[in-house]
């Protein structure tokens, strides 16, 4: 535990450090703030729906880039092999690599929390539907980072790990579209509703984003993240036998 | 110390580690020799248990480093040959970071500090980040970073590559003064680094241990026949039909016949005494000679001859598992 709080401190530095930290929240933040206040004003209604609903396409994007360097970062530097040779689990340094992201990702997202403070000034919006969809934001980067460290793991180039990371994410993001599981079983009977019911992203998003907690919703993204990590764990063991 | 036994490892069709047997008495140091690619950093790596052998097993101080390698880990310092530095971290924050990694707190991890930045002599570049080190200093601190925890067992690959000579004059001093208390394995394959540190060598070529003990026990091994240079003034007359009584006799060889034509270098079999024999030739012959010596067998010659020797046998073998 000790030494998961070492690792994560470091890493955590290792990404403030950087200015490319501080372009991404801005880029971050203009982007998703900006297409939120342009018809803001004129629709005249005191909810986030569209800042939430436009989130997960965003992050498709965003949390590869803020995971790509995880590992991929460590294996090209040469400090892979430093820290596989700490006395420290090698589940434990990916857990502090994981938080340390997790982090990150929350500092960034805490950047948009003007929005629902000028909201309450503006107006009186639904706080509950608010707080869900920022529940809902958090589980979803956590699942997209599990997702990105288990890819940037796989791979030893910073743009493979991105792109892949991208490819996996949107992969969860369309699997639970209607219209492409109706394509998909288009092919094969069944196949595209399974995918949509087993890893579709947005059922279980939409519902938090509209202030329905459910246990379900929130298993699910938490189970997925938590296979992600242990698919991660297995890799750093198994990468041993080369 | 270590006991590595039978340990093979291959990487898909490429096979890096044959069959590896070696051991380290605690307290020594051993160079471990052996050309790029012959499987060094493959062995290393395996003790530093940062790769699993497929086959054989690597005992460390008695334990099993399959079985526990977290208490491995903690009593090796390892400097691989690719610098494992943050290139974003400056010097200081580096160190702690690998110190308190490695367990190290307050007062323990400031005075651990204090020795391997004075040991290493990095306290100049204590503040700087690390990118913006010269190699020299990147090398140091590298080996900073494997001294931290005070280990038991040193690991370093390639320590010395890439520094200029007084850097590499500072490293070995650095080696030489941890041995008196450290159990440490440095690899290199640049063989005159092995002989101002340690006479005990380990060679590998193509994944298999060729040779394993003391420099002046390989160099015997090695050597196949005795060789002595002889100059003259004047080449005497029949010069060859003359040495050729002398016992032992196998070749004489012009050194090189349009520079110094009165250069031979005389080969005979091993064990025989040639500058006696020599010597007591001139005499009686009246030759005046202008140089008589005897050639050493270099670490150079004993790691060709050796490597030759290796190929061969497995050439044999080979031929005798065909008929």
């Amino acid at each position: 535990m000790r030494s998961t709080l070492v690792i994560f401190r470091r890493e955590l530095a290792a990404y403030f450090n950087s200015p490319i930290a501080y372009i991404f929240i801005i880029v971050f933040l203009v982007l998703n703030a900006g297409l939120y206040m342009t018809p803001f004003f004129l629709q005249g209604q005191a909810d986030m729906r569209s800042f939430f609903t436009n989130l997960p396409l965003f992050m498709i994007f965003f949390i590869p880039a803020i995971s790509m360097r995880l590992w991929a970062e460590d294996k090209r530097s040469g400090t892979f092999e430093l820290l596989m040779t700490l006395p420290i689990r090698s589940a434990d340094v990916m857990m502090g690599k994981y938080l340390a992201a997790l982090v990150f990702y929350i500092v960034a997202l805490a950047g948009t929390l003007p929005i629902p403070i000028m909201l309450n000034i503006l107006g009186n919006p639904d706080l509950g539907a608010i707080f869900s969809g920022y529940i809902a934001a958090l589980l979803l980067g956590a699942l997209f980072l599990s997702v990105g460290i288990w890819v940037s793991g796989m791979v030893r180039d910073q743009i493979t790990a991105f792109i892949l990371g991208v490819i996996c994410c949107s992969f969860f993001f369309f699997a639970g579209q209607d219209f492409i599981s109706m394509t998909v079983d288009g092919w094969i009977v069944g196949l595209g509703s399974f995918l949509q019911s087993a890893f579709g992203l947005i059922p279980h998003y939409q519902s938090m984003q509209r202030g329905v907690l459910l246990l379900g919703d929130i298993g699910w993204f938490v189970g997925l993240t938590t296979v992600f990590l242990i698919l991660n764990a297995y890799w750093l063991e198994g990468r041993k036998q080369g | 110390m270590i006991e590595v036994r039978g340990v093979s490892k291959r990487f898909g069709t490429t096979v890096a580690l044959d069959g590896v047997s070696m051991s380290i008495e605690r307290g020594s140091i051993l160079g471990f020799l052996g050309p790029n690619g012959a499987g060094k950093s493959t062995a290393m790596k395996i003790i530093t248990t940062f790769l699993a052998a497929d086959s054989g097993e690597v005992l460390v101080d008695g334990l099993n480093v399959a079985d526990k390698p977290l208490a491995v880990r903690k009593k090796i310092g390892y400097l691989p040959e690719n610098l494992p530095l943050y290139h974003d971290m400056r010097v200081h924050e580096y160190l702690s970071f690998v110190g308190e990694s490695r367990g190290l707190r307050g007062q323990g991890l400031r005075q651990r500090l204090d020795w391997v930045v004075e040991s290493c002599g990095i306290a100049g570049v204590y503040k700087k980040t690390i990118r913006e080190l010269s190699k020299g200093y990147k090398q140091r601190t590298g080996l900073a970073q494997a001294l931290i925890h005070d280990p038991e067992i040193l690991i370093l690959d390639e320590p010395t590559s890439g520094l200029d000579p007084l850097q590499i004059i500072g490293i070995r001093e650095l080696i030489l003064d941890l041995g008196r208390s450290k159990t440490i394995i440095f690899s290199t394959h640049i063989l005159q680094e092995v002989q101002p540190i340690t006479d005990r060598v380990a060679i590998i070529n193509e994944g298999r241990i060729i040779a394993d003990g003391r420099i002046p026990d390989l160099k015997k091994k090695a050597m196949v026949n005795n060789r002595v240079f002889i100059s003259f003034d004047q080449t005497p007359d029949n010069l060859a039909g003359e040495l050729g009584q002398i016992s032992g006799f196998e070749a004489l060889i012009a050194c090189d016949a349009a520079a110094a034509p009165e250069r031979f270098e005389l080969r005979g079999a091993f064990g025989k005494d040639l500058v006696g024999s020599v010597s007591s030739l001139a005499r009686s012959r009246d030759w005046s000679l202008r140089e008589l010596q005897e050639s050493h067998y270099s670490l150079e010659d004993t790691f060709i001859a050796l490597t030759k020797q290796a190929a061969n046998s497995v050439a044999e073998s080979g031929t005798e598992v065909q008929a």
